[in-house]
């Protein structure tokens, strides 16, 4: 019974002790509550055998944006194949399947993958503009068979309001002409007709949602503040060295107190 | 030796007091001379191991439907995730054995680190341990004078264990597979903290060359690990 009592006293203790651990200082309340991630699997479309990962970390409406992906088309024209990639908007929030490929030459071209994932809200461009606009500019497209990303801007209200009511969908575009059927190889561009249809075709495709880590960090940890690894005098030398050196001033000055004293 | 004998003499107190101070200082020097040139250990090369679990990752699902709350986790009532917090981590192989304080965000978004070089922390917008995806815990490598909690991170190999206290009791023991070292402006933010479709742990210390103009190390080492 007084066990029991003690036990419950003791959980109780215990529990605002851990409660007091993890309360909230104002500070970082504030900082995680304006902070919320979310993820982007990205997977491979029109059998393009590429993968990724983007998170997204909007905070206001400054996204900051980390994003690796492998597994793209490399070249174009024999330079790096630029792939232009964005945020998509306002319809279903989903990646489109095969059933999209309307024209039935093989692709889900950019337009016809539109009721799925809606038009651009963003450009996730690597310098200059990220709007819509600039969605297929691409000298500012990460280029070449792997990206990764990492850029902060800011994101339109609709953008915003799109990724937090879960319709943002990531797609990067630009396949290998190479895996296109032939007659899609002889296509033009639905959205640059200047380009052939594989340019602007999307190649990887996922839905945004929260991340497990409600709020991803900046860069790295400063875990450290050097005491093992100075190549500066620490405070124990210091010392250690102020020591000798009063010795040496005591031995030295020995000298001037009289050897005896006579009371 | 009258002197001794006999009594005090400012002559010899001064004799006495300058080997203590010499032979002090010496100590002291070698002391604080070894303590900064014992910088802590590098993550081998075959140490690198895995940082993605080996379970079948259920997120790449080949569905193109968007995941619903259906196929996320329900999210836990405060007392259930009161009782998931982590208070204590061990690691035997590395000897390290700690309470657990919260960590949160810095006003510039970086990650905060323990308050105390000798207790880790837990950042507490990530997962708890247990739950599926990343539970990330940090801990200083080093003070300005000596080792840290996590001085040892560096020598942690595939296969250790490392054992998380919750508060509701349970104790939640992860492998590691995999040990790495990052140069700071390459942190790897996906592999630390991206969703993992298993429980996760990464532990986080600082390492590499130490910049005594900026006092922060150039990189940090991680430790990767799964449930066990």
């Amino acid at each position: 019974m007084r066990f029991k009592k003690l036990a419950v006293a003791f959980a109780a203790s215990g529990g605002a002790a851990a409660l007091a651990l993890f309360a909230l200082n104002p500070a970082t309340a504030q900082a995680a509550g304006a902070s919320t991630s979310y993820e982007a699997n990205l997977q491979a479309i029109n059998g393009s055998n590429a993968s990724g990962t983007l998170m997204l970390t909007l905070n206001g409406d400054q996204a900051t944006i980390t994003e690796h992906a492998t597994g793209l088309a490399a070249t174009f024209s024999g330079k790096p194949y630029p792939h232009v990639q964005h945020i998509h908007i306002g319809a279903k929030g989903t990646c489109p399947t095969t059933s999209a490929d309307t024209n039935g030459d093989g692709v889900i071209s950019t337009t016809e993958g539109g009721p799925s994932y809606g038009a651009i809200g963003a450009t996730l461009s690597t310098s200059g503009p990220t709007t819509p606009a600039s969605g297929t500019v691409l000298n500012i497209a990460p280029s070449g068979a792997t990206i990764d990303y990492n850029r902060t801007f800011t994101l339109d209200a609709a953008t915003v309001a799109s990724i937090q009511g879960n319709t943002g969908v990531i797609v990067v575009h630009g396949l290998d002409p190479a895996t296109l059927s032939t007659k899609a190889q002889a296509e033009k561009s639905d959205l640059v007709p200047s380009l052939p249809l594989a340019a602007t075709s999307p190649a990887l495709c996922g839905a945004l949602v929260a991340a497990q880590t409600t709020a991803v960090p900046a860069g790295g940890a400063a875990t450290g503040a050097g005491g093992t690894s100075h190549t500066e005098r620490n405070t124990l030398e210091v010392l250690g060295l102020a020591m000798v050196a009063g010795s040496v001033l005591l031995i030295g000055g020995r000298k001037l107190i009289p050897a005896r004293t006579r009371s | 030796m009258r002197n001794v004998v006999k009594g005090w003499s400012p002559r010899s107190a001064a004799t006495t007091l300058a080997i203590v101070l010499a032979v002090g200082g010496i100590a002291a020097f070698v002391v604080g001379y070894a303590n900064r040139r014992m910088p802590p250990p590098r993550p081998s090369a075959a140490a690198a191991g895995r940082i993605t679990p080996t379970t079948a990752p259920a997120l790449r699902s080949t569905s193109t439907a968007r995941p619903t709350a259906s196929t996320r986790p329900a999210t836990p009532s405060a007392a259930t995730r009161f009782g998931r917090l982590p208070i204590s981590i061990s690691i035997p192989s590395i000897g390290v054995q700690s309470p657990i304080v919260g960590l949160g965000l810095n006003a510039d978004g970086t990650v905060e680190v323990p308050s105390s070089f000798h207790e880790a922390g837990w950042y507490r917008y990530g997962v708890e341990p247990g739950q599926n995806g990343p539970s990330v815990y940090l801990g200083h490598v080093d003070s300005t004078s000596g080792p840290g909690v996590f001085y040892r991170l560096g020598a942690l190999r595939p296969g250790d264990h490392v054992v998380i206290q919750r508060a509701d009791g349970r104790l939640v023991t992860f492998v590691i597979t995999g040990v790495r070292q990052y140069s700071k402006t390459a942190f790897p933010t996906l592999d630390v903290y991206a969703d993992t479709a298993v429980p996760t742990i990464r532990l986080v210390t600082c390492g590499g060359a130490f910049d005594s103009a900026t006092h922060h190390y150039l990189s940090n080492i991680v430790a990767f690990g799964q449930l066990a």
